[in-house]
């Protein structure tokens, strides 16, 4: 009897691979079907709102056309960089001012001082707040493409995506150091940069973090470039990092912890100084598709000021109060 | 003069051979998993100037000396099997050179070109005369039907990857009965007639594209196919190789011609005793009973009979044909060609999804609708005298076949069914009669 019923199964479970066939050959239509190998990240941008911890609590739009970089000083003034131009604006989006410059800033910075720091190109220009040239750092090198700058103490740290290094130079833009080269013997893997996005900031305590991208995680170096710790990992879960090269920039709250932006599925998250995942600032849905370079700035206050080149906004995002 | 053996009631080393069998099997199912862990990278790096996307390359085709040695090796392993069935009766032996060739002809050669596979290439080349047919796959098509010819279907004892793969996982089989067999039976057919009508039309080489095993020996399997893969081993583990005896269109050529073969493999090695213990040891229903014939038919009742067949067949034939070329519109529709045209002749709007890869590719070729259109009519028209051929095969076999169940064939000995058997030497092992010097050997 039980031998029978095995073969009843047997048997049925084989005319279903000939029904299949069948079905297979005369009614499945591929050409009906859109194109499987279509681009299509829809599936992957659909997040849980519930993660959401943030909410936009203002926007202000700038003159510029084309946005770049934003940086805050510490009297939480926003400087943004563009369009051969430099804009500035209150804490509140009221503009205060600006000035014209030679060439496209690829990033912008500003030091204690209030000195303005602007990555161009292949070198670094400091300006002062009346749009001043201060001073102008040689070349870095002919590959060279400054995306990042950060201070830690007197040293200054530049991001090269270019010859995917991040150099430590002293403030006459003299390079004291390479971090990040591949060095086996140091166990170094070396940064994997294949687009222009290569983000590094310095903590509160002074500690610099830069992104591989590449590789889907943050490296913490010291000023002598020994890799000290890592934290990061490729998925495509909301916890993780996924794309050719991610996240693309991130800046740090007044607790170390994390926020980082993404391109492919453009999302904003934040993250413990530990790594672990913590929330979602805005979600891909925030987003107009196809957006890239999403800067980031913290002010006093740890609201989170994101550059939304598409958009062409500054949007201003700060926790949920809880009611 | 004939020595009985004392009865084994087990094949010699079957489970020995069943626990290999498994660990083997769990091996492949874990392999199949590997590609899983691939992950997905998007989008492509914005790379600075100076490099340039490769170009898609074509694998290069098999150097002409493996094909050499390929066709070498189909002709040794043979000559081996044929050997082993029919001069030794080793079921061991058979069941050894099986797993040999599961290795080469499976997992080293990845399954292509299979003997199957090239009924297709034959057909193509029989209708387009712009198609090259490679040298090894006539070799592949021709050399196991020659054999069989002269000894049986030795090819699928011990030949075959397919055969080899299912015998694996024969662990319990049980006798589906002879009219069920002889329904199931029908499907080679209708898969062999469809293989040829997709083939000499161009359409596709569908015995590849629903080969179940060559994504496990390429390790490569879908999800579907691995599923499909799946269920047929799952099948087999119940109904001795599923694939060989209710799908293989190759398994047709090969029946036909064993029937007609010269020196075929026997139970006994002299003469039947009627012991019947060989009588439940074909897992694939492959042996004749006897039929004594103790009280023959009325002749006018075979006469009535006889009548009727003649009738029945011609018929099923034409009934066959005229169905076949009615639905020439759905045989076509496997075709590409047709596919798009009609997809074309469909506007977007009123099927509410977006446009296909197909249409897309095919509008950014730049080639007019105007050829697509004739060139699918003229297509129709091939399938309409396709649909006529195949429809009249179907018929004939479905006439013939029950033709033979109508007439009732007399037979005193236990016998291998000529064209089912697929002289794996099983039955050898249960027949206690062993020949020696003065036993007359059978003819």
């Amino acid at each position: 009897m039980k031998n029978k019923i095995m073969l009843i199964g047997a048997l049925t479970l084989l005319l279903t691979v000939v029904l299949f066939m069948a079905w297979d050959m005369f009614f499945n239509k591929p050409a009906e079907k859109a194109n499987p190998y279509a681009y299509d990240l829809k599936s992957f941008k659909a997040g849980d709102t519930a993660l959401n911890l943030y909410t936009e609590v203002e926007h202000f739009s700038p003159k510029m056309t084309v946005l770049h970089g934003i940086a805050v000083d510490q009297t939480d003034r926003i400087y943004l960089c563009g369009d051969d131009d430099v804009e500035i604006f209150d804490h509140t989006g009221k503009p205060e001012g600006g000035f014209a410059i030679h060439g496209m800033a690829g990033c912008i910075q500003v030091d204690p001082s209030g000195r303005i720091y602007l990555g161009i190109r292949d070198h670094v220009e400091i300006f002062d707040h009346s749009g001043r040239q201060l001073d102008t750092w040689k070349s870095i090198g002919d590959e060279s493409v400054i995306t990042s700058i950060a201070f830690s103490g007197k040293d200054v740290f530049v991001a090269d995506a270019g010859s995917k290094v991040v150099l430590r130079v002293d403030p006459s833009g003299n390079i004291l150091k390479k971090i990040g080269e591949k060095d086996p013997s140091r166990n170094i893997p070396g940064f994997i940069v294949p687009s222009p996005y290569f983000d590094l900031a310095a903590s509160r305590n002074g500690e610099l973090w830069v992104v591989n991208p590449g590789r889907h995680r943050f490296e913490k170096y010291n000023p002598e470039g020994d890799l000290l710790s890592t934290w990061g990992v490729s998925s495509m879960a909301m916890e993780g990092f996924c794309g050719c090269c991610n996240p693309t920039d991130f800046a740090m709250l007044s607790d170390d912890s994390f926020v980082t932006s993404e391109k492919a599925i453009e999302r904003i998250k934040v993250y413990w100084p530990n790594g672990v995942f913590r929330g979602v600032v805005a979600g891909p849905d925030a987003f107009v598709e196809g957006t890239r370079g999403l800067d980031l700035a913290i002010d006093s206050k740890d609201r989170i000021l994101v550059l939304d080149p598409e958009k062409k906004q500054i949007r201003i995002f700060a926790l949920k109060t809880i009611k | 003069m004939i020595r009985i053996k004392t009865y084994k009631p087990l094949r010699p080393g079957g489970k020995k051979r069943k626990r290999l069998a498994l660990v083997f099997l769990l091996f492949l199912l874990t392999t199949q998993f590997l590609n899983v862990y691939g992950v997905q990278r998007f989008p492509k790096p914005e790379f600075e100037s100076g490099y340039f996307q490769p170009e898609t390359l074509q694998p290069a085709g098999r150097a002409e000396m493996l094909a050499i040695m390929d066709v070498f090796f189909l002709v040794l392993s043979l000559a081996i099997v044929t050997w082993l069935v029919l001069k030794k009766r080793s079921r061991t032996g058979v069941f050894w050179m099986s797993l040999a060739s599961l290795a080469y002809f499976g997992f080293y050669r990845q399954g292509c070109v299979c003997s199957i596979g090239a009924i297709q290439n034959m057909t193509l080349a029989l209708f387009d005369k712009s198609y090259v047919l490679p040298l090894s796959a006539i070799a592949f098509f021709i050399l196991p039907l020659i054999v069989t010819l002269f000894f049986g279907r030795t090819f699928c004892a011990g030949v075959c990857p397919f055969g080899a793969m299912q015998d694996l996982v024969s662990f319990n089989p049980q006798k589906a009965g002879p009219k069920l067999n002889t329904v199931l039976g029908l499907i080679p057919y209708i898969y062999l007639g469809l293989a040829v009508l997709y083939a000499a039309t161009g359409t596709d080489f569908i015995i590849c594209r629903y080969d179940p095993f060559v994504g496990i020996f390429r390790f490569n399997a879908s999800f579907g196919m691995f599923i499909f893969a799946g269920a047929l081993l799952i099948s087999g583990i119940f109904i001795a190789r599923p694939y060989c005896r209710f799908l293989c269109p190759y398994g047709v050529l090969l029946n036909w011609v064993s029937r007609f073969s010269w020196k075929h493999l026997t139970i006994t090695p002299a003469q039947c005793i009627q012991c019947r213990l060989c009588e439940d040891s074909c897992p694939y229903d492959a042996i004749d009973m006897p039929v004594t014939g103790k009280n023959p038919e009325i002749r006018t009742a075979t006469l009535r009979k006889m009548i009727l067949i003649c009738l029945l067949i011609p018929f099923f034939t034409v009934l066959g044909g005229w169905t076949g070329s009615q639905l020439h519109e759905t045989l076509a529709g496997v075709n590409g060609k047709v596919r798009l045209s009609r997809a074309l002749l469909q506007p977007a709007q009123t099927t509410g999804q977006p446009e296909s890869i197909e249409i897309t590719a095919f509008k950014s070729s730049g080639k007019p609708v105007s050829q697509l259109y004739a060139e699918t009519s003229l297509l129709l028209k091939k399938f309409y005298t396709g649909g006529w051929v195949l429809g009249c095969f179907l018929g004939l076999v479905f006439g013939i076949t029950l033709a033979y169940r109508m007439v009732t064939t007399y037979k005193t000995d236990y016998t291998p069914n000529k064209g089912a058997c697929f002289s794996c030497a099983r039955c050898v092992d249960f027949c206690p009669v062993t020949l020696n010097n003065n036993t007359p050997k059978l003819t």
